[in-house]
């Protein structure tokens, strides 16, 4: 007990010999609204570039669904400079190496290269960026390849075939109710004309924050965003989602058949978007739940009771109000209504008692160590500072995070459990051999 | 969940992950910071690497009792390495979790092939805290039987579930069909047959017998003095008394060459892909043409760009990812082409993985092809170096593999140096061309008879006990 006080006293540890501030990050907007963020570090002789398009399945409709993502794969396939299979190519040579995500909220394109090929980048980037070409042949074959990322996701991870029923039960009319990857008939169908419209609606330069972190000069990266973005003209700023999904009323069950050793299960509660002031009690809430072996869901569920073989929860940063979820392995002949109701019990122990001074000091303690993670490489800079950029509206709020955790009270979590996870507000999802029972 | 990408690398474990690195400029020369290497009386090896850049420390230790001996008791490695923290001498297991879990350190062990291994990652300031949970972890644990009770129920649930993916488990078919009884063909994970079986002496068996400071390593990179570190080690790790015999090398012992093709067809019932693995033998990580060979591997499975992903993903939508792979160990490796596609394309894919080998022979590369390969893996070399964690594991890979700094000081150059000849040969000399290994997992019924036309088919059915 006496140590646990000197710990307590000492209080919110402020990460003195953390290199990065804020400060360090040097921003500049181009005249077509093209966002850059730079970050300067020498540590290795590399550098990156982490372009955020505010674009993802939450744009999209019945018909189109998966159409953000396809469009990622196609921006790989050819430009008016750099035709198909170039701009791998040319980036390989040069020693550059990328990837690019997906989301329900935005598109990603991540590129990794050593310094020297910067001037490389920004042409690649310039000439899809101002003049993709959809080249009929490039799309067909992609479409293999997109129906086969999806059946391998289907094929190895019970939890895909879950999580879409879950989402689809959850929303029903905003559109984080289809997947990211979308509907098979969706991706067989869809034409050209469809991806030419989503290139010209959500391509524009204004509809893109650009980070650049590494070995850089941030006089050269804005030399070179001016002589190759610069020139490519802005676009209307894309119609707003206006589909807000409507408060649920009672609880959702789905129910979904996949042979498996024992039941997957999963719970989503309607949450608030990235921006609201809840965010930061509801992300402890989570951590206090299920990060590590003394979490409450872990500790009671899988050490004590034994119902589970695994428990984790969910809340990401998203821009529409979302899910906080939460998944579940049965274990070897526990019962799913023992499960469901060993984690409703977990949670009405918060809603009542609220939470110890200590575990919010572990929590406080565990958001330290992300923080610092996420300074450890300069992808994890590059990715973290454009998120809160997009999502949170300021990329200061990543350097801001641990203080506005260290505010969070236990009485602020006791208030957001009760708040949300009420039984109306829930999902509940169970994937199962014999679903006839 | 929520996310699709473009791209996966890593489908399954890939070793040469490789990067890249550059044009006609030169880059900046990579080095191996600082670091000091000193032995223990009682004969662990330590290293300390002091950076500053972020105030945490990250430690990774290597111990000589991975899964090649188990013996009969397929899994013991791995359990043994998860049983370290059920608690030791002065610590229970909860104690372990909350203490960690209170500052935000994470702690894993863990067996592998060969090794076992701890890594973990705190605050420097709670440097005092984790060492000495650490050092019990490793040499004073107490094995408590009601945890090893509780882990074997949930491992015994996991063997199953991880059947329902085939990535998960194609590995261990893999490496059981390559090297047969040799102990590399032993699996990391058991089967619900052998696991069932072991009781917590097992457990303390195999560390008694396998745990040991003699043979054993320990690095220590971040924030931190290296002077102090060094005097609180030596007080710390000193007291781990050697227990382990001098054991006979398993894994020395020659590995049977194949005389054909053969092909293992693991049969899952519901499954709407197949998932396949097509090689053979590879290299030993001290093979001297390592280098050279991360290179070739480049252009033939190793980026996207590659031949294999080019012509199976790009020019014909077969599959979302195709790449290869060598997987180096002490005494031997496998090389693996390694791709999935669905039911019906199975046939298609592997003849077009197999003409991609056969081109890579015939046609070997141009010189355009070669600079870009090299450019990429030297490009992409520097960021698999550049946290502490990731330092932390090179020292313990270069204590393990018996190879020093040259490695990474030196890789520049030695990937310069490889010229179109010399490409010639690697492809010659380490690209298998006949007697293929197949491993496919798929639905039998659809497949069996593309698969027999490969060679001789041996059936499993993915339910069956082990691999």
């Amino acid at each position: 007990m006496k140590r646990l006080l000197t710990i307590l006293l000492l209080g919110f540890y402020v990460p003195v010999c953390a290199q990065t501030k804020a400060d360090d990050v040097k921003t500049f907007t181009l005249k077509n609204g093209m966002k850059f963020l730079v970050l300067e570090d020498t540590s290795i002789p590399n550098a990156n570039m982490y372009l955020f398009y505010k674009v993802g399945s939450r744009n999209e409709y019945p018909g189109i669904t998966g159409l953000s993502h396809f469009f990622e794969h196609m921006m790989f396939n050819g430009a008016k400079k750099y035709g198909p299979k170039m701009f791998d190519q040319v980036m390989e040579f040069n020693g550059g190496a990328n990837n690019a995500y997906t989301t329900q909220n935005v598109t990603v394109y991540t590129n990794w290269f050593p310094v020297s090929a910067m001037e490389t980048i920004f042409d690649l980037e310039a000439d899809r960026i101002s003049s993709l070409s959809i080249d009929p042949k490039m799309v067909e074959s992609e479409r293999g390849v997109v129906l086969s990322e999806r059946s391998t996701s289907l094929e190895n991870s019970p939890w895909s075939l879950l999580g879409d029923a879950v989402n689809a039960s959850a929303f029903q009319e905003h559109p984080y109710h289809w997947t990211v990857i979308g509907y098979e008939n969706d991706i067989k169908n869809w034409t050209k004309d469809d991806l030419e419209k989503y290139f010209k609606t959500y391509y524009a330069p204004n509809n893109c924050v650009v980070v650049v972190s590494g070995n850089v000069k941030v006089d050269e990266v804005k030399r070179l965003a001016e002589k190759y973005i610069a020139p490519i003209p802005s676009g209307p700023q894309p119609r707003p989602v206006h589909l807000v999904e409507p408060p649920q009323t009672g609880e959702r069950r789905v129910m979904v058949q996949k042979e498996v050793p024992t039941p997957y299960m999963m719970i989503g509660y309607h949450t608030p978007e990235a921006k609201h002031k809840d965010y930061y009690s509801l992300s402890i809430l989570s951590s206090i739940l299920s990060s590590g072996n003394s979490s409450r869901l872990y500790s009671s569920m899988v050490d004590q009771k034994q119902l589970a073989t695994m428990v984790s929860t969910d809340f990401s940063e998203s821009f529409d109000p979302n899910l906080f979820q939460f998944y579940i392995q049965a274990a070897a002949g526990s019962k799913e209504s023992d499960i469901e109701e060993a984690v409703y019990d977990e949670i009405k122990k918060i809603m009542n008692d609220g939470i110890t001074a200590q575990e919010l000091q572990k929590v406080k303690n565990q958001k330290v160590m992300e923080f610092y993670s996420q300074l450890e490489t300069i992808n994890g800079k590059s990715n973290n500072i454009g998120t809160y950029e997009v999502f949170f509206g300021d990329y200061r709020k990543m350097f801001d995070a641990p203080a506005e955790y260290s505010k969070v009270t236990s009485d602020d979590v006791k208030r957001v459990a009760n708040e949300y996870f009420k039984k109306s507000n829930r999902t509940v999802g169970i994937l199962k051999t014999n679903a006839e029972d | 969940m929520k996310t699709a990408i473009k791209y996966i690398y890593s489908a399954l474990t890939i070793v040469f992950i490789s990067a890249a690195a550059v044009a006609q400029t030169k880059p900046a020369a990579f080095k191996v910071p600082v670091y000091q290497k000193f032995s223990l009386s009682n004969g662990l090896t330590v290293y300390l690497m002091e950076q500053h850049e972020v105030p945490v420390i990250s430690v990774s230790a290597i111990i000589p009792a991975g899964a090649i001996y188990d013996g009969s008791k397929s899994g013991l490695a791995t359990l043994t390495a998860a049983g370290l923290q059920y608690g030791t001498k002065s610590y229970s297991k909860s104690k372990i979790e909350q203490d960690l879990d209170f500052i935000g350190a994470s702690l894993n062990t863990y067996a592998s092939k060969e090794s076992s291994g701890l890594s973990s990652k705190f605050a420097s300031k709670d440097a005092g805290k984790v060492l000495p949970i650490l050092k019990e972890v490793l040499a004073d644990p107490v094995f408590d039987k009601d945890e090893f009770e509780k882990e074997r129920k949930r491992v015994l649930t996991s063997l199953q579930q991880a059947k329902q993916s085939p990535r998960n488990v194609i590995n261990a078919y893999w490496d059981k069909f390559i090297f047969g009884s040799h102990v590399y063909g032993n699996s990391l994970t058991g089967s619900p047959e052998t696991v069932g079986k072991f009781s917590i002496d097992d457990l303390k068996s195999f560390y008694t017998a396998n745990y040991s400071p003699q043979g054993s390593a320990i690095a220590v990179v971040g924030d931190f003095n290296a002077k102090e570190m060094k005097t609180r080690l030596e007080g710390l790790f000193g007291s781990w008394k050697a227990t382990a015999q001098a054991r006979k090398n398993e894994a020395a012992v020659a590995i049977t060459p194949v005389n054909g093709n053969r092909i293992l067809l693991v049969n899952k019932e519901d499954a709407r892909e197949t998932t396949f693995l097509i090689g053979g033998i590879g290299i030993r990580r001290d093979n001297p043409d390592f280098v050279a060979i991360e290179v070739v591997n480049t252009v033939f499975g190793g980026r996207f760009t590659s031949w294999l992903n080019d012509e199976l993903r790009v020019n014909s939508g077969l599959t979302y990812g195709a790449n290869s792979r060598f997987t180096p160990l002490k005494n031997s490796g496998t090389f693996a082409i390694s791709t999935f596609t669905a039911n019906k394309t199975t046939e298609a894919t592997i003849d077009k993985a197999l003409q991609v080998l056969d081109s890579l022979h015939k046609q070997g590369f141009n010189d355009k092809t070669l600079a870009s390969a090299k450019n990429y893996v030297k490009g992409q070399f520097p960021p698999r170096y550049e946290t502490a964690g990731q330092l932390a594991g090179l020292l313990t890979q270069m204590f393990w593999y018996g190879f020093d700094e040259s490695y990474i000081n030196n890789f520049q150059s030695n990937v310069d140096g490889l010229t179109a000849a010399k490409s010639k040969e690697i492809i010659n000399k380490y690209f298998p061309k006949d007697k293929l290994q197949f491993v496919l997992v798929g639905k039998s019924e659809e497949i069996r008879k593309v698969a027999q036309k490969y060679g001789p088919v041996t059936e499993k059915e993915i339910k069956a006990d082990g691999f």
